[in-house]
């Protein structure tokens, strides 16, 4: 068959640049990857300090449910008040 | 073979039908679904018609992979002139329809005129007549479907209907099949209602010929394999897309109080893990379907656990109902969204556009622009669960002052109610924004800006810049099928590449919708899903259609310009803020107040967003005031449209 002698697409070539067992920090000027405990429900990214609630889609895929609502509505007070915003 | 199936022109007025073949040189140019839809709607439909009138011309479709051995192929495309915006009217749904109206002969309707009284129209195996649907008039979404299998004897049979939403003529009503499945933006519903039109009934057994059968199974295995593995597929599979919405909330990018905040906070009793528990205690673990020819199942099945419509089957909620009903109007309820969501499946009328407008009227409502002399005594404050559900009730019936203004859509409505309403109504082109928050992404503000239909996530959003994808991967994506050696960006709250990758995306997004196929299918939200290379083996696999990944690339940006044709003529002028590609003053003015710390105190700068429009206009070929140059017209083939080809 034609087709079994054809490379990959470029989707396809792509697929090895996909990572499991982590996620993206959800600021966006941080981006940090974040590697949670397997099964822990929350993480914390080292490099700008929002916390999450993590969610287990597989015991290989965690995502992140929300911020950790307490320190998320702190941290952007703190923003809002060092701009100047009322 | 797929490419014998036929288009048929139906005039409700005098009960003409004439079936034709489609041209291959017609296919060749514009492939099918919405960009096919897009040349027949800029061809049959005159120049200033009133939407609601008899010239109006609604097309329906499936794309030239409907029914093959490709993936996905679900979808249906319904256009005509929207009733909401008086421009380009566009909307896409899965489901089962499609793929049946494809075996009962067809590709594509062309519906004109108005008939004398409720009528549907039935397709069998080729044949097509327009039947009574008096008895059918004023049931709800599923019980007209349940009663058109009655009538025509056939359990099989699939309908396209409008519900209550579009007889009353709501300006936003849905087309739908199935209990859920929604061509939900730009009130396709009440163009259909507008023509006695209650549905198209399809049904038939005519095989389609794949081309190339075993090449095609064998490609398809390794687009499934693609589509499954990646890790937002599998999300999707487990939670639906309320995921989508969790994510947004999560950093700040969805609309709270209409607009004043950018996150819904303590929303964990609608974040998607929620939901899903629902689902699973009123439906089982095996509560997640899907649409013909998928294997991300990303449907969820509930029934509503509370309250009084307790005990009620539906599906979804969609990531949109959460916005709508939960997160726009403060209302963070899993019942309310969840009933809410079942009220808009039930009557057929666009969830986005009745959470935007309740939301819009609970902000005017609180500024005391509007007051309870307008809302009946309602107490439209935001957080009011009982006042969301009853004003989607008051809208489909257009009950009340406000039920019957707000039905009408945003922008006659702002002009009704006056003042300076119109100032806090979030919208582009009249139609409202999805439930989504850019002040902290340009990129996805330009995307809304300039969609052809409105304010839309489903033209041209660069959803995947929201990953942070290193710049190799992204060259790789946005450097095929044509190259680009520009600037990109995967910082979302960038605003240079932008304007090449919205273009990239208005594309890309143009292309599966012309096969087709369900955009979790392409590189909508997973950068290592299938596109234009991959379109090119499938579609030469399938129908036997040779198209390099550069032509279907050239047919994308074709049947985008031909849909910019059609909205220039109807009135778009660039920075008109009711019909133009501009942003309400909000974006420019009022900085975020919630979210990731980096997106507190985001707003969009102005002079860097016109210099985004100026770019992205460049990429599409079009000039100063966002109107297409002779050459580019040339270079298209559109030079001498309308060109009467059909």
């Amino acid at each position: 068959m034609a087709i079994e002698k054809e490379g990959l697409s470029t989707a396809e070539s792509l697929r090895k640049t996909r990572t499991y067992g982590k996620f993206r920090c959800h600021n966006p000027t941080c981006m940090e990857r974040i590697q949670p405990e397997k099964g822990k429900k929350t993480a914390k990214c080292p490099t700008c300090g929002m916390e999450y609630r993590v969610h287990w889609v597989n015991p290989n895929l965690p995502r992140i449910r929300g911020p950790v609502w307490d320190v998320n509505r702190k941290l952007a007070e703190a923003k809002l008040k060092e701009m100047g915003v009322k | 073979m797929p490419l014998d199936r036929k288009i048929a022109y139906i005039d409700l007025t005098t009960g003409d039908i004439q079936i034709k073949p489609i041209p291959l040189d017609v296919r060749k140019k514009f492939l099918g679904g919405r960009g096919l839809d897009a040349y027949l709607l800029y061809n049959h439909t005159e120049k200033g018609c009133d939407p609601l009138s008899p010239k109006n011309t609604l097309m329906i479709s499936g794309g030239i992979l409907t029914a093959t051995c490709a993936s996905a192929t679900a979808r249906t495309h319904v256009m005509a002139k929207s009733p909401l915006t008086g421009l380009l009217g566009s909307a896409n749904m899965g489901g089962f329809f499609a793929p049946e109206m494809a075996w009962a002969g067809f590709h594509h309707l062309v519906i004109k005129g108005k008939a004398k009284h409720p009528v549907y129209i039935y397709i069998h195996n080729g044949e097509i007549e327009i039947r009574d649907a008096r008895d059918i008039w004023g049931k709800s979404i599923t019980d007209s479907q349940w009663a058109l299998r009655e009538d025509l004897g056939d359990q099989e049979v699939k309908s396209l209907v409008c519900g209550p939403a579009g007889e009353n003529l709501v300006r936003f009503a849905n087309v739908m099949t199935g209990i859920k499945n929604a061509g939900g933006r730009s009130g396709m519903g009440c163009v259909m209602g507008s023509k006695n039109l209650k549905a198209v009934s399809v049904r038939g057994t005519m095989d389609i010929k794949i081309a190339r059968p075993k090449e095609a199974l064998e490609y398809n295995k390794r687009f499934i394999d693609q589509i499954v593995s990646a890790k937002v597929n599998q999300t999707q599979g487990a939670l639906g897309t309320p995921f989508i919405w969790g994510a947004t909330n999560s950093w700040g990018g969805i609309r709270c109080r209409n607009f004043q905040y950018n996150q819904c906070e303590y929303a964990d009793d609608i974040e998607p893990e929620r939901i899903d528990e629902i689902c699973e205690e009123t439906m089982g673990p095996y509560h997640m379907t899907g649409c013909f020819g998928c294997q991300v199942h990303c449907r969820a099945q509930y029934k509503i656990p509370e309250g009084p419509y307790a005990g009620v089957y539906d599906e979804g909620p969609e990531y949109t109902s959460q916005g709508a009903f939960g997160g726009e109007t403060d209302t963070p309820r899993a019942v309310t969204v969840l009933t809410g969501n079942h009220l808009v499946d039930k009557f057929g009328m666009d969830n986005l556009e009745t959470g935007s407008l309740i939301s819009w009227a609970m902000e005017l409502y609180e500024l005391g622009i509007i007051t309870s002399k307008e809302t009946d005594g309602l107490d439209l404050r935001f957080g009011n669960d009982d006042a969301v559900i009853e004003m989607i009730d008051r809208i489909c019936y257009r009950k009340g002052w406000l039920g019957d203004t707000l039905a009408d859509g945003g922008i006659p409505a702002s002009e009704k109610i006056g003042k300076n309403s119109f100032d806090y109504l979030i919208q582009v082109k009249g139609m409202s924004n999805l439930h989504s928050d850019e002040r902290a992404t340009p990129g996805l503000a330009l995307n809304i800006a300039t969609g052809s239909r409105g304010s839309d996530h489903l033209r041209s959003r660069p959803a995947i810049d929201l990953y942070h994808l290193p710049e190799e991967v992204l060259r790789k994506i946005y450097g095929n099928p044509v190259p680009y050696d520009g600037p990109l960006s995967s910082e979302h709250t960038e605003y240079i590449g932008k304007p090449w990758q919205v273009f990239w995306q208005e594309n890309c997004y143009m292309g599966v919708d012309c096969l087709g196929i369900c955009k979790y299918h392409t590189t909508f939200l997973g950068a290592t899903l299938p596109n234009f290379e991959d379109w090119s083996k499938v579609i030469l696999y399938n129908t036997g259609l040779e198209m390099t990944p550069e032509e279907i690339w050239d047919v994308a940006v074709r049947c985008n310009m031909i849909e910019r044709l059609f909205n220039l003529r109807e009135g778009l002028t660039r920075e008109d803020l009711k019909k133009g590609d501009m942003l309400n003053h909000r974006y420019f003015d009022e900085p975020c107040r919630r979210g990731a710390i980096d997106v507190v105190g985001k707003k969009i700068d102005k002079e860097k967003f016109i210099k985004m429009v100026d770019e992205f206009y460049e990429h599409k070929g079009l000039d100063k005031n966002g109107v297409p140059t002779p050459e580019r017209l040339k270079k298209l083939g559109l030079d001498k449209e309308p060109s009467h080809l059909m």
